[in-house]
């Protein structure tokens, strides 16, 4: 007894990292602008995108997953929903840092998106004529546009601010007063949000990343963002949980149930990312249509000279490492039970989710011989940089938020079921 | 013991007792046991030190059967059997055997998981000796039984061990 009150009082004030990863956030962004300097403009958009898509998908595979919790009126996750909670205070700032890629479009509307500047002759990029003349954008153009982006994008972020508060508020509140009106009001905005966020979801990522490369078609693109943004915040949720059990907080309230839990639904959604990104690849090899196959082919060879590029061997990572590896390595019981085993698999996780989303916005910035950029290369010291930039800053958020709640929800009526749950 | 004896049965009235009682039946060294209760009672897998099941190995290898026969189907029927080009397409290419592959996986996985879920439990299985008993009623209803079979190695020391975990009513069971 002694032992634990003295343990407990060693732990009222631990240390938080909240400051620290501040300092690595601004660091990065400074380190990403003097980028702009060194590759050029160009590249560091790219480079920013790149770090946008990922984090934002962190943050919305964690609202998704707080929103699947409530909808389903789920009992295990109760005790780890504080965390992505806190982890969801990241979208204010995440709105702050897109803003960077908005000015730099309005400075040059061809930057990033060809389709912002009908007059953007194709001919750099490989192709003929102008975006104007372009048949596959006249037909696109509804959607493919600077306005429609813009009302897009705030729109979604907003939506996204907006839910973030709800639950955070309502969460929080309940731990005051134990009312059961919290726990009816966060199932009404996930009620309201999943459908919203699917579609803001899938629309983002089809005009942010997709459309990098307006010509091309593809159905899986919203659901392959979706099941990369859960995968992502299911491996940022068992960092959380290592980071918390080693500090002591976590210490007999996660049993191994949790861990063989989220666990589950990380190898549940590492077989829906293989599907979903299977019958993406399979849809277009199979049906073989140039303004289709077109974007899988600069994925492996040059355009220009028909010889193999380093993108072939990123794919090749990206089906082994994305799939296999984490396939096999999450399949067991005592696998999903092993915390340093499956803070290994949630690390890898993360990595190979950044390369993939490197793999899907990079190969669009193409040369005046449609051959895409490599894979290495100096721009990826400023796509690393732009990562651990935007990643400081949601680190921040995390960390600013996680002192003012308690640990976990200690008055939703859930919190019984979830503390002692059983498989 | 005599061949006529299945056992022996013990009454408990809570689940926190069969639970203790448990516990002291698996660390005297027990192996041929089993506890009989009218509801699922959480952690008593763990109370009776039962490992976890081996039916997920079995799940595995159906899964992989599955797959090498999806994917050998399709290649002896494409490639060996009636050779045909469609649509411009190789004989064989894992992308198209894929959906058929990944198909046959989870039907074989299924069936490996039932099969070995049956067999791994000796079902079906029409007539247990326990079921002559009059305890099974209300062990169905609310008590809880722990049944050791006289086929146990410690079977001898079985009935003392029951009187002290606090087991009632401990009866022999015809065989």
């Amino acid at each position: 007894m002694a032992s634990s009150t003295t343990a407990n009082s060693a732990t009222a004030a631990p240390s938080n990292p909240a400051g620290k990863a501040l300092t690595i956030g601004i660091v990065g962004i400074v380190l990403t602008i003097l980028g702009i300097f060194v590759s050029g403009g160009d590249k560091v958009a790219f480079a920013w995108l790149t770090a946008m898509t990922f984090w934002t998908g962190l943050a919305i595979g964690m609202l998704m997953l707080i929103m699947i919790h409530h909808i389903v009126d789920a009992n295990w996750s109760t005790v780890i929903r504080r965390q992505f909670e806190h982890g969801i205070a990241a979208f204010k700032w995440l709105a702050l840092l897109f803003v960077p890629l908005i000015v730099a479009s309005i400075i040059e509307p061809s930057i990033l998106w060809k389709y912002f500047d009908p007059s953007f002759d194709l001919s750099r990029v490989g192709g003929h004529g102008t975006v104007a003349s372009d048949v596959l954008w006249q037909k696109k153009s509804g959607l493919l546009s600077f306005e429609f982006f813009m009302v897009l994008t705030t729109i979604s972020f907003g939506g996204w601010m907006l839910l973030s508060n709800r639950f955070r508020r309502c969460s929080f509140s309940q731990d005051m007063d134990g009312d059961i009106k919290w726990t009816r009001k966060s199932r009404f905005w996930s009620a309201i949000g999943l459908p919203f966020m699917a579609v803001t979801l899938s629309l983002c990522v089809i005009l942010w990343v997709k459309a990098l490369d307006y010509h091309w078609f593809s159905t899986m693109f919203g659901v392959w963002y979706f099941a990369e943004c859960v995968r992502g915040a299911l491996a940022v949720g068992v960092l959380m949980m290592c980071w918390l059990t080693t500090r002591g907080d976590y210490q007999g309230v996660l049993t191994k149930n949790h861990w063989y839990s989220i666990g589950m639904l990380s190898f549940a959604f590492t077989v829906f990312w293989a599907y979903v990104t299977f019958s993406q690849y399979f849809l277009i090899w199979n049906a073989n249509i140039p303004e289709e196959t077109f974007w899988y082919n600069i994925r492996e060879i040059q355009n220009s000279s028909g010889e193999p590029n380093q993108w072939k061997w990123v794919g090749m990572l990206l089906l082994f490492g994305h799939f296999f590896v984490p396939f096999f390595g999450l399949i067991s019981y005592p696998a999903k039970i092993s915390k340093w085993w499956m803070k290994l698999m949630a690390s890898w996780i993360i990595l190979i989710i950044l390369i993939d989303i490197i793999y899907n916005v990079w190969p669009s910035k193409k040369d005046s011989l449609g051959d895409p950029i490599a894979f290495a290369g100096l721009h990826m010291i400023w796509t690393l940089t732009a990562v651990i930039g935007v990643g400081g800053i949601c680190a921040w958020a995390y960390f600013k938020s996680f002192p003012t709640a308690k640990l976990i929800p200690i008055r939703d009526p859930r919190i019984g079921e979830s503390l002692t749950y059983h498989e | 013991m005599a061949a006529s004896t299945h056992g022996l049965i013990a009454t408990f009235d809570t689940a926190a007792d069969i639970y203790h009682a448990a516990e002291k039946v698996r660390d005297a060294g027990f192996t041929n046991w089993d506890c009989i209760t009218p509801c699922p009672v959480h952690g008593l897998d763990g109370a009776m030190g039962v490992k976890r099941s081996k039916v997920p190995r079995i799940s595995l290898a159906g899964g992989i059967t599955g797959f090498i026969t999806g994917m050998s189907m399709i290649y002896f029927t494409g490639a060996v059997d009636y050779p045909l080009i469609v649509g411009g397409k190789p004989l064989f290419s894992p992308m198209f055997a894929f959906p058929v592959a990944y198909e046959l996986t989870i039907l074989f996985t299924a069936f490996a998981t039932i099969g070995g879920m049956l067999i791994l439990n000796g079902l079906p299985m029409h007539y247990h000796p326990v079921l002559k008993t009059d305890h099974i009623h209300r062990g169905l209803d609310d008590k809880f039984l722990i049944v050791i079979e006289s086929s146990d190695p410690n079977y001898d020391s079985a009935k003392a061990l029951l009187e002290s975990a606090g087991g009632t009513e401990i009866t022999e069971i015809e065989s």
